[in-house]
């Protein structure tokens, strides 16, 4: 249930209201709206009446939220949410750009890259530190030593880190560094993890899984904000099908479906969702054209020595071109980069 | 295997390598281009060498086994596009070709309704189905000829190049009589029976992909036709079947530059069927065209409320008409000119 205040009403009968719903024994999620408060209502096992809230004063309006998702929900909040990372927006009008390798490799390799986004336009680094490789074998990230080269890039070069945080054991390790805790494809439907998240005062970048259904993504979103963190962007990088030519299937339905479903500022990943290094950049121009609210790209001083995912990693020199590409269809679709 | 021409190698040259292709027993497909003239050899070539046969034949500039299982379709053997000529209208090549029209053809007020309304709003080619493959056989199965004759009436009224869907080899004469471009629906990509007959065929086709071909099988359908002679062949992604439910299809807009890189074929994008929403057709149509579409295919309703087929995907004359204008910017943005008459 969504209880709507009115335009004007006071702090006072605001909390009457909270009090109103914890003394139902149920969970009050206050949100602030542009022009007025509304809170929702979790916990109920049957419907409520919305007579019961109708009637208290500064009360606009009780609705039952038709979705199984609730907080996450335009029904809920109909402005889309911008997100705060540490003063720089993510959602809103301004197109995110988030570049950078897939794993930090090295001091070297990591300050060179993040140097090279920035110039190109950038205003996230991303770079994993834990890397939850197929292959047990493979290259696991250089852990805490990663996030520390992390910090150093974002020292030097203003970028605000994004990085994926793998379990809750390294959670307050990795939120120490981080400016966006990335939720792996893997780890979607990881409760245990998504409940911890809720918990803590960092934006999340919630990526969908290779084979999450639009409805259980929103679903896994509402598992973090209904344990109190509103701060959430969601990340489209390609799901699982039958094709083989590509790594993955980027759905870009998912777009204009989410931004009518989500308040959440919806982003794509065209590295992941394609693969191929060579055909990244349609797909981030299509990615915007369809309406996303920024970019996670994967970008590498040599692709062709990177420890993961060289195949699908631009080289500086191809980011900056890509760059000029979004601003131009960003511009076309009334937006800026 | 296929050997390139130098520039300027000579009819006689050409037809040296033509005559000794054939005295091996395989079958030529001269393929001409721009910059140079290429010959494909189609058959039995395991084995062969295209160096040591044809590498030292004068005029012959290469001769190479072509890497992929889909030739006469491939880049490797014709790097330029193909722009196909529908009656004068390009499809293909640096314009984008809007086609735009109903479902089904349900009436002639409807269709010369739609028909006026695509043409007014920018679309070249009309699309509007005759012969129906309905997934339930309980459901409207289009006015056969009658709809064939109406949208004959809409071009002579219009002037646009009218594409409609040829089911079955028994319907194929009637449905060349009338249409511009056939369309082979995605439930018959991979009837190959159909697809060596229109392989036979002057006319243009529009190929839409299978629900659940891949980017390759749908190659290789291509080639099906492209063997038999017509290479007047476009591609159209029109969504795959996947996981999700929210959305009718999951359109890969991801086989576009891949398509683009693979082949020298127009590949046309159909959003309405790629998601089957109406209020999100435009947001996935201007995608395509930014990841590089050669056209748009659209379902347009007078009425959609009333429509016989589709309604819940077709957009009205005035969304189809502001889609355009959002079309126009983003092809615009990427250097390309929205095709116009």
């Amino acid at each position: 249930m969504l209880v709507v205040m009115k335009p004007h009403a006071t702090r006072v009968e605001i909390d009457a209201v909270v009090e109103k719903v914890r003394s139902m024994g149920l969970a009050a999620h206050p949100i602030p709206g542009a022009q007025r408060v509304a809170i929702g209502v979790t916990g109920n096992k049957v419907g409520l009446d919305p007579g019961q809230f109708e009637t208290m004063p500064g009360v606009a309006d009780a609705i039952r939220v038709s979705q199984p998702f609730k907080l996450v929900s335009r029904e809920v909040k109909e402005e889309d949410t911008v997100l705060d990372v540490g003063g720089v927006p993510l959602g809103g009008g301004e197109i995110a750009i988030m570049a950078g390798p897939c794993s930090v490799e090295s001091k070297e390799q990591i300050l060179e890259v993040a140097h090279a986004v920035k110039a190109a336009g950038a205003r996230f680094l991303r770079g994993g530190a834990f890397k939850p490789r197929t292959s047990p074998y493979e290259f696991q990230g250089l852990a805490e030593e990663g996030l520390r080269l992390l910090a150093l890039a974002r020292e030097e070069t203003g970028l605000k880190v994004v990085t994926e945080v793998m379990d809750v054991e390294t959670l307050p390790m990795v939120s120490d560094y981080a400016d966006v805790l990335q939720i792996g494809a893997r780890n979607m439907q990881n409760y245990s993890l998504l409940k911890q998240l809720g918990s803590v005062r960092k934006p999340i970048l919630l990526k969908r899984g290779p084979s999450a259904t639009l409805k259980e993504w929103l679903m896994a979103a509402e598992y973090i904000v209904s344990r109190g963190n509103y701060q959430v962007a969601l990340c489209e990088r390609g799901i699982r099908t039958f094709e083989t030519m590509t790594r993955n299937t980027l759905d870009l339905n998912a777009v204009p479906v989410l931004k009518a479903l989500t308040h959440l500022p919806v982003m794509v990943d065209p590295s992941h969702g394609i693969g191929l290094r060579a055909h990244v950049a349609a797909m981030a121009r299509a990615g915007i054209a369809a309406g996303a609210d920024g970019i996670i790209v994967e970008v590498h001083p040599r692709p062709d020595q990177a420890l993961s995912d060289g195949q699908q990693s631009l080289t500086p020199v191809e980011f900056e071109d890509l760059m000029k590409q979004v601003r131009v269809i960003a511009g076309a679709v009334g937006r800026r980069v | 295997m296929f050997i390139a021409m130098k520039p300027h190698a000579t009819q006689a040259e050409f037809e040296a390598v033509v005559d000794k292709i054939r005295a091996l027993g395989l079958t030529p497909h001269p393929i001409t281009g721009t910059e140079r003239k290429v010959v494909a050899v189609i058959g039995p070539t395991t084995g062969l060498d295209p160096d040591d046969l044809f590498g030292t034949m004068t005029g012959v500039a290469e001769a190479l086994r072509v890497s992929q299982p889909f030739k006469l379709v491939s880049r490797e053997v014709k790097e330029e596009d193909t722009v196909i000529d529908v009656g004068g209208v390009p499809l293909g090549g640096k314009a984008i070709a809007i086609m735009a029209g109903p479902c089904s053809v349900e009436s002639r007020d409807q269709i010369l309704e739609a028909a006026h309304a695509v043409k007014k709003a920018g679309a070249t080619f009309l699309r509007g189905g005759a012969f129906k493959p309905r997934t339930s056989p309980y459901e409207f199965q289009g006015l056969r000829e009658e709809g064939l004759k109406l949208l004959a009436e809409a071009r002579e009224q219009t002037g646009l190049r009218v594409v409609t869907e040829v089911k079955d080899t028994e319907t194929l004469p009637m449905v060349a009589d009338y249409a511009d471009v056939l369309q082979i629906g995605a439930r018959n990509m991979q009837n190959y029976s159909l697809l060596e007959k229109v392989g036979a065929i002057d006319k243009p086709i529009l190929l839409k992909r299978g629900l659940s071909a891949t980017i390759r099988e749908w190659l290789m359908a291509a080639e099906y036709i492209v063997s038999k002679g017509n290479f007047k062949v476009a591609l159209c992604e029109r969504g795959i079947r996947t996981f999700e439910t929210m959305t009718r299809n999951t359109l890969d807009i991801n086989a576009v530059p891949v398509l683009k890189s693979l082949t020298h074929l127009p590949v046309v994008v159909d959003p309405s069927h790629g998601i089957g929403l109406r209020p999100h057709v435009p947001a996935i149509a201007r995608a395509a065209i930014a990841a590089g579409a050669d056209g748009l295919i659209i379902e347009v309703h007078p009425h959609p409320e009333k429509a016989l087929s589709d309604g819940h995907q077709s957009l009205t004359p005035a969304e189809f008409e502001e889609l355009m204008k959002q079309a126009r910017v983003i092809a615009g943005a990427i250097g390309r000119p929205i095709l116009a008459r």
